[in-house]
């Protein structure tokens, strides 16, 4: 009985800790969607912009020379924190799963302690690591990272550059995502107007480029964050209802035996009595 | 002057949407004023200062790289920084510029002084453009 009262207890106390985590993750995630929802239209624009410049003009430059792929850099955003589901693991698992084929294993930049951890662990190439920057990451910080992809790729050290995060679908689902982004590729628009381009397209193009990068990652480390939050926020749901579960039947569990233990005693009493009797 | 509609977005927010007199912009050819009415253009935008007139007074602001694109109805300026003279915090930008010269001091290799030359050419135009206000 004393064993049953002290795992209430524990139980009680676990799922205090798990119902305040729930209440942060969720007014984490009302912030970081918005962030995330203001990061976007920069980068649509940047998007239409290179789009625009690309179209009918069969552009090319060191960024869409497409060269047999020998070597791969791989961006992976993952979280600084556990305690979030699958959040972590399943993006992992998904870069992991993306370079099986390769004859070499591609070069790695990791986002966020969980991506450092798991990559440092497991003998990559690590080229940069940033950790504990998602929450609050800085378009600078973006650009830095951008930066050391691009020169990467147009040094030829590796041909093709890939972002790996987890996008936002609703605060229920979260999908990991992976995503392209050297050499670039560009949609063709249908309507286009005569724009002029001071220098040139080339140059104009070129300069968007490693912008388009960074608001890329960006992006993608506001999106993955957000998804965190929400995949945290669930998990923590999930484990304050066991919990809530788990104390009902231990406190059934409880009564039952402290009402056998009364009945005995009741038993033992009144068969005493009866024996004197 | 005939007002138009410009857009500035950075990406953490749009920074500024609204009717202007007119534009002038530090592009990497040199600077660019745009009026209303202006031929369609696109040009990259490096770091420097942007005034843009509002009532017939110029607001000065202070931009990172980016690029500029004018259209019809409206012309849009995307950067990743952008800080109106007014809001620099300029205490701030010193102490910026300070650590930037010391990473570059640092620096071991053209990488490194690349990214601190990169941070104390954004800090000293900072001071630069609130400089502008006294």
């Amino acid at each position: 009985m004393k064993a049953i009262k002290r795992r209430i207890k524990s139980v009680g106390s676990t799922k205090q800790i798990t119902k305040a985590m729930q209440l942060v993750a969720s007014s984490k995630l009302r912030k970081a969607k918005v962030r995330a929802e203001q990061a976007r239209p920069y980068f649509n624009e940047l998007y239409r912009s290179m789009c625009e410049i690309a179209s009918g003009r069969n552009i090319q430059t060191v960024f869409t020379e497409r060269r047999e792929v020998k070597r791969r850099l791989f961006i992976v955003v993952a979280g600084d924190r556990g305690l979030a589901g699958g959040y972590n693991s399943n993006v992992l698992k998904l870069a992991a799963a993306a370079h099986k084929n390769d004859a070499e294993k591609p070069k790695i930049i990791a986002i966020g302690r969980k991506a450092v951890e798991y990559f440092a662990k497991r003998g990559y190439e690590l080229v940069a690591s940033y950790a504990n920057i998602a929450e609050n990451i800085k378009p600078n910080t973006a650009q830095d990272i951008a930066n050391i992809a691009v020169d990467l790729f147009t040094s030829k050290e590796v041909d093709e550059v890939v972002v790996f995060y987890t996008m936002f679908v609703s605060s229920m689902s979260q999908q990991p995502q992976s995503m392209a982004v050297l050499p670039m590729t560009t949609a063709e628009l249908e309507e286009t107007t005569e724009i002029t381009y001071d220098p040139s397209p080339e140059a104009v193009f070129n300069r968007i480029v490693p912008r388009f990068t960074a608001s890329l990652i960006q992006c993608a480390v506001v999106e993955s964050y957000a998804s965190e939050q929400g995949a945290r926020r669930t998990a923590m749901e999930n484990a304050t209802d066991n919990a809530d579960a788990m104390t009902e039947s231990l406190s059934l569990l409880y009564n039952r035996a402290r009402q056998a233990s009364i009945t005995t005693e009741i038993i033992d009493i009144v068969s005493g009595a009866s024996a004197q009797g | 002057m005939t007002p138009f509609k410009l857009q500035i977005i950075t990406p953490e927010k749009t920074f500024f949407d609204g009717d202007i007199e007119q534009v002038i912009v530090r592009t990497t050819v040199g600077d660019v004023g745009i009026l209303k009415g202006h031929e369609p253009y696109c040009a990259a935008i490096g770091i420097g200062q942007m005034r843009v007139m509002v009532n017939g007074e110029f607001r000065r602001a202070a931009t990172s790289g980016g690029i500029i694109k004018v259209s019809k109805d409206l012309t849009t300026i995307l950067v990743q920084t952008c800080e109106w003279a007014d809001e620099i915090d300029v205490t701030r930008a010193n102490a910026a510029k300070e650590a930037a010269e010391e990473r570059k001091r640092a620096a071991n290799d053209a990488k490194e002084l690349a990214l601190a030359e990169a941070k104390l050419a954004r800090a000293l135009n900072r001071i630069d453009t609130a400089s502008f206000l006294k």
